[in-house]
């Protein structure tokens, strides 16, 4: 589903933010990616979703080449994969219903497709009865949910976490993480981003460890072991 | 799919200037401010022309015939006026008009009122009064009405007097115009600039929504779609709100101004309302195009996310 082959990546000439990343994500798999801050996982991240190009290897997502992808065919991958990030991203001057349903706008889906869609996915994450209210009158985890909403609307198979919890007291960040595996379990591939140990050692699923720009572990029933 | 997309762009354009309202408000104001400086410098340029116009108009040459001149003789002389080049009209005043008018000036001097009736008959000749088709062409008449020697039939020619009047308009109107011309530019430029930086800090308030509308798939049109609307419904909004303001407003001071413009002929509601499609139409035009290079400007560099 996800393959990094050989993969580095340079800011600038003293900042190596990736060395050489081999790493293979099956269909349906979740896998952890934990690491300290500032090791490469953001960057691996942003070669998923086409925001950094590599300097070299290849990045290839359900079969598509991306490496040198076209600007214009980028939004075209970005909503094929539903990512969701630490700070929520949502867009302040739209409700939680626009700023979901803005993620099908985009893409063109029709008035009625998107009501029914809506429906549904703010239904899986728990929030039909706050749709019209904005970004700034939830808390944290409602926020995150809006957004793994939002992820969720194009039926990706896969679904990126970067640091969803960071923001997060532990219950909702137990919440969070008992979503992102009910989704899991509805095949979509998931990769999580985090260096949260409980969150990883509470999961026991594969955790591929990266530290200093390079994979040292990869283990499918791992633990955090930094 | 285009007219959906195009339908949505529009929907998102206006929630987004209702939700932003203060930002609206504070760029609408923006725009009402340089429209006005715009206007006032299109006014203060025909006011100046209109006035230098007006005085150029009441130069002309005349010329005074003796009391009791032949009015057979004068309409000879008129008609060889005629046939000068640059002559654009020659104005035959009988000696009783001539005294009628003289009379009619001078209401209020009593003196000049008895010597009058002292005198009992007319003391004025009849009166051709010529106007050239340029102000520069007088000499060339005067010049004309010597080598015809049309001035040895007339007592007096009455234009030496214009001449010095005459050079000091043209340069007077000359540095008028050189100083609006200055003043124009300084201001459209202070104006455009203040406008330019306005909507540019409006999408730069916008940045994260516009990396994040990236990062859920929006194409770059998508994107600028609604900002270049709502930049466009500031530029209608900010010169329609000023020209009901200022419609309003000279309404109300036109009389008051009037009687400066009296001199001049001239009304600003008559040229307002005469000129109102093209000056207005000229405005927003302008508005509308330093928006739509504004908003693209500044959000180029935001969709580099």
């Amino acid at each position: 589903m996800i393959q990094f082959q050989n993969i580095s990546k340079k800011y600038h000439p003293d900042v190596q933010a990736l060395k050489g990343v081999n790493l293979n994500i099956k269909p349906g798999e979740f896998v952890s990616l934990v690491g300290q801050s500032g090791t490469g996982k953001t960057t691996l991240v942003k070669l998923l979703i086409a925001d950094e190009r590599p300097d070299t290897g290849k990045v290839i997502v359900g079969g598509w080449d991306i490496t040198n992808i076209k600007n214009r065919h980028v939004p075209t991958l970005r909503r094929q994969i539903g990512v969701v990030f630490q700070d929520y991203k949502l867009l302040p001057q739209k409700t939680v219903a626009e700023n979901v349903a803005f993620a099908l706008q985009v893409a063109g889906k029709k008035g009625k497709d998107i009501d029914k869609i809506l429906q549904q996915v703010l239904k899986i994450v728990g929030l039909e009865d706050k749709n019209k209210r904005f970004p700034l009158q939830l808390s944290g985890g409602e926020q995150q949910r809006v957004s793994i909403a939002r992820a969720l609307v194009h039926r990706p198979k896969i679904l990126v976490a970067d640091e969803p919890t960071g923001n997060l007291d532990s219950i909702n960040t137990r919440d969070v993480m008992d979503l992102l595996q009910k989704i899991n379990e509805f095949g979509t591939t998931i990769l999580l981003v985090t260096h949260n140990r409980e969150v990883v050692n509470a999961l026991r699923r594969r955790v591929v460890t990266i530290d200093n720009g390079e994979i040292i572990g990869d283990h499918q029933h791992g633990k955090y072991i930094l | 799919m285009f007219i959906l997309s195009t339908a949505r762009i529009l929907r998102f354009a206006f929630q987004s200037f209702l939700r932003n309202i203060w930002l609206s408000v504070v760029t609408i104001t923006i725009i009402v401010l340089t429209v006005l400086s715009l206007t006032v410098l299109i006014l203060i340029n025909v006011v100046a022309d209109q006035a230098v116009t007006s005085i150029k108009d009441r130069i002309d040459i005349s010329l005074y015939f003796e009391a009791g001149s032949n009015s057979d003789q004068v309409k000879l002389v008129e008609d060889q006026i005629w046939k000068m080049q640059h002559v654009k009209n020659v104005d035959y005043v009988s000696a009783d008009k001539a005294l009628e008018m003289f009379a009619e000036t001078h209401r209020d001097n009593e003196l000049i009122q008895d010597a009058l009736n002292e005198i009992g008959e007319n003391p004025l000749g009849p009166v051709l009064i010529i106007k050239a088709d340029s102000i520069d062409n007088y000499p060339l008449i005067l010049q004309s009405i010597k080598d015809f020697k049309i001035d040895e039939l007339a007592k007096e020619i009455d234009y030496d007097d214009h001449e010095i009047i005459i050079n000091r308009i043209e340069l007077v109107s000359q540095k008028i115009r050189q100083f609006s011309l200055i003043l124009s530019i300084v201001f459209t430029i202070i104006s455009l600039l203040v406008v330019f930086n306005t909507i540019r800090i409006g999408i730069y308030v916008h940045r994260d929504e516009i990396g994040i509308m990236k990062l859920v798939g929006a194409s770059n049109w998508f994107i600028r779609g609604p900002f270049l609307v709502e930049s466009i419904l500031y530029a209608i909004f900010g010169c329609l709100i000023f020209w009901i303001v200022f419609y309003l407003l000279i309404g109300f001071i036109n009389p008051m101004v009037a009687g400066f413009f009296a001199e001049i002929d001239f009304s600003i509601i008559d040229y307002l309302t005469s000129n109102f499609l093209f000056i207005f139409g000229f405005e927003i035009l302008v508005i509308i195009v330093l928006n739509i290079i504004s908003s693209l400007l500044a959000m180029n560099r935001h969709l580099k996310v």
